[in-house]
């Protein structure tokens, strides 16, 4: 008999193996309720960081307006230079 | 299963009109109201559920843990995964297929977290088959020839293991492994190969066939 035969047969054996039984119904209703429980705590703080996600992006468009609206303070010194009459 | 029985079930909330003849094919009447009135809330209809598919469920899992208390909380897993995801459920094959889909995948993840673990199965697991004297197949205990299988399975890794474990306990064939695990056909034809070949091997160096007295 090849070996590969007799993990087969072992198997054929092996299925008919009873298998034990816990009774989980009630563990599982409570696991449910209990993570029903977390995701409601989790809105409130979903919502909150929505929130403050929005408030930053607005910030930061304004920010990059005012930004184009910046000029370097050393290009006042620069630019007047070519109109200043030498003699 | 009776078309007639459709019309009399609830269709409104989550589940539509439509998949509701869906499930009415291949989904058994008991089956399709409890999973309509879990989708709406009811934990009591889920509990028969549950009930009603417990054991099929645990019978899976005790193939990836024969340790009571993981194969219970693998089983919990499951149940609560589940429920989850029920609205997800299109109700084109039986509940309980859909069931052992979520199971099997869940003994995997279970089995690829173990192997993170450095752990080899120790050699006095085969212990059990010097207990064995007959060479006759029916002889042979259940439990101890679980026991011996599951302990040479659990030397391969988990890809091979489990292709091989839903082979010999589940009976299943590759398009129905490649089905459970979101695999394509020919990567279970392979890994089913390749694991029968390293399978023979430990087979072999364990003097499998000698020691439970089929060298005949």
């Amino acid at each position: 008999m090849d070996a590969l035969e007799g993990l087969a047969r072992l198997a054929r054996r092996a299925r008919e193996e009873a298998t034990p039984v816990f009774g989980v119904s009630e563990a599982v209703r409570l696991r449910i309720q209990s993570e029903r429980t977390e995701t409601v705590t989790l809105i409130p703080l979903g919502l909150f960081g929505g929130l403050s996600a929005l408030a930053a992006s607005v910030i930061m468009i304004l920010a990059l307006q005012f930004w184009s609206y910046m000029t370097s303070p050393v290009m006042e010194l620069v630019a007047p230079l070519p109109e200043i009459r030498l003699w | 299963m009776t078309n007639a029985g459709c019309q009399c079930w609830p269709v409104n909330g989550t589940i539509e009109a439509p998949r509701a003849i869906l499930y009415n094919t291949f989904v058994e009447n008991a089956d399709w109201a409890d999973v309509a009135a879990s989708v709406r809330g009811d934990d009591e209809a889920y509990g028969r559920l549950v009930q009603r598919y417990e054991k099929p469920i645990t019978g899976l899992l005790w193939r990836f843990t024969r340790d009571p208390t993981q194969c219970e909380e693998l089983v919990q897993q499951v149940f609560v995964e589940a429920f989850f995801s029920l609205k997800t459920y299109r109700g084109d094959a039986p509940l309980l297929h859909w069931l052992r889909k979520i199971a099997t995948r869940t003994g995997y993840r279970f089995w690829r977290e173990k192997s993170r673990e450095p752990q080899e199965t120790s050699l006095p697991e085969f212990d059990v088959l010097e207990e064995i004297e007959a060479a006759e197949e029916d002889r042979i205990d259940p439990t101890e020839a679980a026991i011996v299988l599951q302990s040479l399975l659990s030397r391969l890794p988990p890809d091979d293991r489990l292709v091989l474990t839903l082979m010999y306990f589940e009976e299943c064939g590759t398009q129905e492994i490649a089905e459970r695990m979101g695999w394509t056909r020919a990567k279970v034809k392979t890994q089913a190969l390749r694991a029968r070949r390293k399978m023979k091997e430990i087979a072999e160096r364990e003097h499998l066939l000698e020691r439970l007295g089929w060298t005949l």
